[in-house]
């Protein structure tokens, strides 16, 4: 897979944003991604899409601090 | 040690609202105070290197304008007098702004940051600019452009980033005060790697007009200095609405000060049992369970709980300064490539290859998790407490990923586990000193509150920095030492 996510890297960076840039550490970020991959995988199922528009915002106010 | 180096060593050591109040009541003057600060970096920055530029002979013009004002009766505001240095992100009309880069190596804004107009209106002296990781996007203090900045506890070691230069000179009793900014935990990871005191408030609480973004979704600017107090003080100044960033809150600013009355009985507060201690070292658990043993004594309860779906806090977090950072950064990585420092650059890259859908999902997962959050952990606790970072400070040198470090990309994601979630989620977070570790080197912990709850994180901060001195201890690298022993030789 860690090879798979490099290549995958390299061609998105280049064919979406034209970004060419090849050094270990690169390739070494670019790896991580497994991780954030499974992430997204566990997390899947979690929480429901919901139907109404939800902002951050809205939810900051909601669930802010309240003085007596 | 000669009179006048006593002296400087003594101002130096003042915390900002001793050195406030000094200047209030007439026992010392903004010019002897910018004089020493300005002493301070001469004698001991040359080891740290916590500084880009400083501008002394302007700082000092301010400070004999400040004392002209006082004697005729006439004070600015609350930092009337106080020098202050800040990360070298913050916008000042005219005035060099690297950013930690060699890509803004000649760049200088046309306008300045409102959170420098506040500090300064109420009277501060901006006295230079610190150093800091490139962009604001490392955790260590790394950069290959200004030099590495150094902990002042112990030179080899990290000061953590990315506001390294404001740790270090807080903690090296430079200056008193400084601006950080933190995306990820950009201002509690210097706090607790220099034993000194930081907070980011609610996300939107402070403007950012006129600060570098790095992510629009989680950047905060916000203080360090050395007590919960000093920073009470400085994000009273800077907070609040700002018509020039409209994504600024409308929530009132309270009188933060007024809070710190060092009562923390009965309040409640959490510490998970999932995320947040995994993989902890043990000396770190060792001073957090400490430093909660202390606010129990002071009335506290503590109240074990899950923290819900942090896992996948975790992750979203993740790619959301990712994209972001790689979003605002693509031209530069298109035209400049290699004026970027290597770990930049590569952590840039991978950014262009997340998937929009995931972003937008991660974004839009923000409101409902912080809703969750809302009932699940703030519905039985107040606050809820965690080791600022999981491990102990590590070296420089093996966290430096443009040098090949083996597990340094690694390292980079374990120092910001605890912190990034909860850039994420939104919440205040202060960190403050709770310990030092078998070799010397500072240990902290952070503690979280409801969406504007600053108030209270920082009453629970003061109030067990009434019971500690961790926060007043001072490294052998600090200007103090480096003037004691420059009188003594």
């Amino acid at each position: 897979m860690s090879k798979d996510i490099e290549r995958q890297v390299e061609e998105q960076a280049r064919v979406w944003s034209g970004i060419a840039l090849s050094n270990a550490a690169s390739r070494g970020f670019a790896r991580g991604l497994a991780e954030v991959i499974h992430g997204f995988e566990r997390a899947r199922g979690q929480l429901a899409f919901e139907d109404e528009p939800s902002s951050f915002e809205a939810a900051l106010q909601e669930t802010k601090e309240r003085t007596p | 040690m000669t009179a006048a180096r006593e002296r400087l060593s003594a101002l130096t050591r003042l915390t900002l609202i001793e050195a406030c109040e000094a200047v209030r009541n007439g026992e010392i003057t903004a010019l002897a105070l910018t004089e020493a600060a300005l002493g301070a970096f001469k004698a001991g920055d040359p080891t740290i290197n916590s500084s880009i530029a400083l501008d002394g002979e302007e700082a000092l013009q301010t400070a004999a304008r400040l004392d002209r004002l006082r004697k005729n009766g006439r004070l600015l505001g609350p930092l009337h007098g106080v020098p202050l240095a800040h990360k070298d992100m913050y916008y000042r009309a005219g005035k060099p702004c690297t950013c930690g880069s060699k890509i803004r190596g000649t760049f200088r804004p046309a306008y300045t940051a409102t959170a420098i107009k506040r500090l300064e209106d109420a009277g501060s002296i901006t006295i230079g600019s610190l150093n800091m990781a490139e962009f604001a996007q490392n955790p260590t203090g790394h950069n290959a452009h200004f030099g590495n900045c150094h902990n002042p506890w112990h030179v080899d070691h990290c000061t953590g980033g990315s506001s390294s230069g404001s740790g270090a000179a807080v903690a090296a009793r430079f200056v008193c005060g400084a601006l950080g900014s933190d995306t990820g935990g950009s201002i509690r990871l210097p706090a607790t790697m220099c034993g000194v005191t930081g907070i980011k408030g609610t996300q939107t609480r402070v403007s950012r007009y006129g600060a570098m973004p790095l992510c629009f979704s989680a950047d905060n600017v916000g203080p360090l200095a050395r007590t919960a107090h000093d920073c009470a003080r400085l994000l009273r100044t800077i907070a609040g609405h700002d018509p020039a960033d409209p994504t600024s809150s409308i929530e009132p600013v309270p009188d933060y000060e007024a809070e710190l009355d060092g009562d923390v009985r009965g309040l409640r507060i959490g510490v998970p049992t999932n995320y947040f201690f995994d993989g902890a070292d043990p000396e770190v658990q060792a001073a957090f369970d400490i430093a909660l043993q202390v606010l129990e004594s002071r009335g506290a309860r503590i109240v074990r709980l899950e923290i819900p779906h942090i896992d996948a806090v975790n992750t979203y977090a993740s790619i959301v300064s990712r994209v972001e950072g790689a979003t605002i950064h693509a031209q530069w990585m298109r035209e400049r490539p290699h004026d970027y420092s290597i770990h930049l650059g590569g952590r840039l890259y991978a950014g262009y290859a997340i998937p929009a859908v995931h972003y937008v999902e991660a974004l839009s997962r923000r409101g409902p998790i912080l809703r969750a959050l809302g009932s699940d952990v703030f519905g039985k606790v107040d606050v809820f407490a965690t080791p600022t970072i999981r491990m102990k400070v590590p070296t420089l040198a093996a966290t430096d990923i443009d040098a090949g470090a083996p597990g340094a990309i690694e390292a980079f994601g374990a120092i910001t586990a605890n912190t990034r979630v909860i850039n994420y989620m939104g919440l205040p977070s202060v960190s403050l000193p709770c310990g030092f570790d078998s070799k010397g080197l500072p240990i902290g912990f952070q503690i979280q509150g409801r969406p504007f709850a600053e108030a209270r994180v920082l009453k629970i901060a003061h109030a067990f920095q009434q019971d500690t001195d961790w926060h007043t201890r001072v490294p052998e690298l600090s200007s103090v030492k480096a003037l004691e022993s420059a009188a003594e030789s």
